[in-house]
């Protein structure tokens, strides 16, 4: 069991039966009641951000949540394979359990952290950036910087980002994991 | 150690010394080592030496009230044990002021005219006043009537009233307070040394508190001044406090004594490394203090 006192960012709790990690924490005691802590929790399988507020002495339940750096390997469709870069061990977790906005963004034999809820994996870290090759786009406009004009490019992974009319197939583009947007060329 | 925090923090001490100068205060400081430091359930005072440090220098000012003094006032450290986070510290700079003769409307105003002062002295705008009851409050956040919501409807089946309440205010009304507030009307149960009225839909403590950018700055009570009502307070506070598994606070028989001779009087307290930074729009206290 946590006490209060134990609370910190990335403190992994048991609540409603599901995994929660604490993403902000503040003390904070009226004049005249008692002291709680306020938190911000994130649903490690939904990934939905709660309030929830503790008095100070309330019991709080650890997650039984583990982790591991592995290796993205390949997908045969249905599942993404991945292995344990300690143990050789090897493991799929579905596409639907990571979701596009994991799969968008996995490159084989990127190193990423897996999490695993009750022995089971459940979620993927990604770096906040990755470098991916545009594998179709429409020509691009030399020196047209023009801010805001856009077209579609579509990366390795099959996902699609917008992208200024200056870049071209075959480039490498850096994208932020977390938003999905375009975020500068690479030059190779 | 941040210097220009430390000039701001001068600036307004500089400021609210001249304000109750100005208004025929006279700053008494008193003992910090005392033999009583607090009364309330939520207060856990420090030890030193076979006594305590003072929580508040509320029990000595009002010995001075009850002597004749008139109007006074004091700035100095005080001492909350298990209070530690960007806006607490276990040391912590008090202002307390009493107006005697006066009522919590007089007080109001004069804490709303010391705050524009010192905002003023900074060059910061004040932002815009509101005025609400704790059970408007709960109406309008929570759709939740104080005067008749159980514990269990305040949304805690294992809290008490008081704690369900409090995990409302801490959870949904306090991040709601980002202008300044002052909040009046609060729960009987909460009164701690403020006066009780029954006359109303629902009993409630003639007390207020002043938020500021949601930040709880000031406590104010209309103060009790009858010596057997305010050992049944001291009893109230210590019963809860065995309940709680915590040690009784002792009791202060001066301080009783001289409850029963002070005149009436509007009272508050005020954090001063509170006030600084939420003038300045910190993120917390730390800058102000060495």
């Amino acid at each position: 069991m946590y006490q209060t006192s134990d609370i910190r960012k990335g403190l992994k709790i048991e609540r409603d039966n599901a995994p929660w990690s604490v993403t902000y924490f503040q003390f904070v005691k009226p004049g005249k009641g008692c002291a709680f802590t306020r938190t911000k929790q994130k649903n490690l399988l939904t990934g939905r951000v709660v309030d929830v507020t503790y008095k100070t002495g309330e019991k709080i339940h650890p997650a039984d949540i583990d982790d591991a750096m592995m290796q993205y390997l390949y997908n045969d469709g249905e599942e993404f394979h991945f292995m344990n870069t300690e143990t050789y061990e090897q493991i799929g977790i579905g596409s639907d359990v990571l979701g596009k906005d994991v799969t968008n963004w996995l490159l084989e034999e990127a190193e990423v952290q897996v999490l695993f809820y009750k022995g089971n994996p459940v979620n993927v870290d990604l770096p906040n950036f990755v470098e991916m090759e545009i594998t179709y786009c429409e020509p691009g406009v030399k020196g047209n910087t023009a801010q805001g004009a856009s077209k579609p490019a579509t990366l390795s992974t099959g996902a699609t980002v917008n992208v200024p009319l200056f870049i071209n197939q075959g480039e490498t583009i850096k994208i932020d994991t977390r938003t999905g947007d375009y975020v500068e060329r690479v030059s190779k | 150690m941040n210097a220009s925090g430390l000039r701001t923090r001068a600036s307004v001490l500089a400021t609210t010394r001249a304000f109750f100068g100005d208004r025929g205060y006279l700053e008494v400081p008193t003992p910090v080592l005392v033999p009583s430091a607090a009364m309330e359930e939520h207060l856990f005072p420090l030890k030193a030496d076979g006594g305590l440090l003072r929580t508040s220098p509320e029990f000595a000012l009002k010995r001075a009230i009850a002597s004749g003094l008139g109007r006074v006032y004091e700035i100095g450290p005080c001492f909350r044990g298990r209070e530690d986070g960007p806006w607490h510290g276990t040391e912590f700079l008090m202002l307390e002021w009493y107006r005697v003769g006066a009522g919590l409307p007089e007080l109001i105003a004069e804490t709303r005219a010391l705050i524009s002062a010192c905002a003023a002295t900074l060059g910061v705008e004040v932002l815009p006043w509101r005025q609400v009851t704790v059970r408007e409050l709960f109406l309008e956040v929570c759709g939740l009537d104080l005067a008749t919501a159980s514990a269990a409807e305040l949304g805690a089946s294992d809290d008490t009233w008081d704690e369900a309440f409090f995990r409302r205010w801490v959870q949904d009304i306090e991040p709601t307070l980002t202008d300044a507030v002052v909040v009046t009307d609060w729960p009987a149960s909460q009164a701690a040394l403020a006066q009780v009225r029954t006359d109303g839909e629902w009993p409630t403590a003639c007390r207020f508190e002043v938020y500021y950018r949601g930040v709880e700055l000031a406590n104010a009570f209309f103060e009790v001044i009858d010596a057997r009502e305010q050992r049944h307070r001291f009893m109230a506070a210590n019963v809860a406090r065995l309940a709680a598994g915590e040690p009784p606070h002792p009791i202060d028989e001066a301080f009783i004594e001289a409850v029963g001779r002070m005149p009436t009087t509007a009272g508050i307290a005020l954090g001063i490394d509170r006030l600084v930074a939420a003038l300045a729009g910190w993120d917390g206290i730390d800058p102000g203090r060495v």
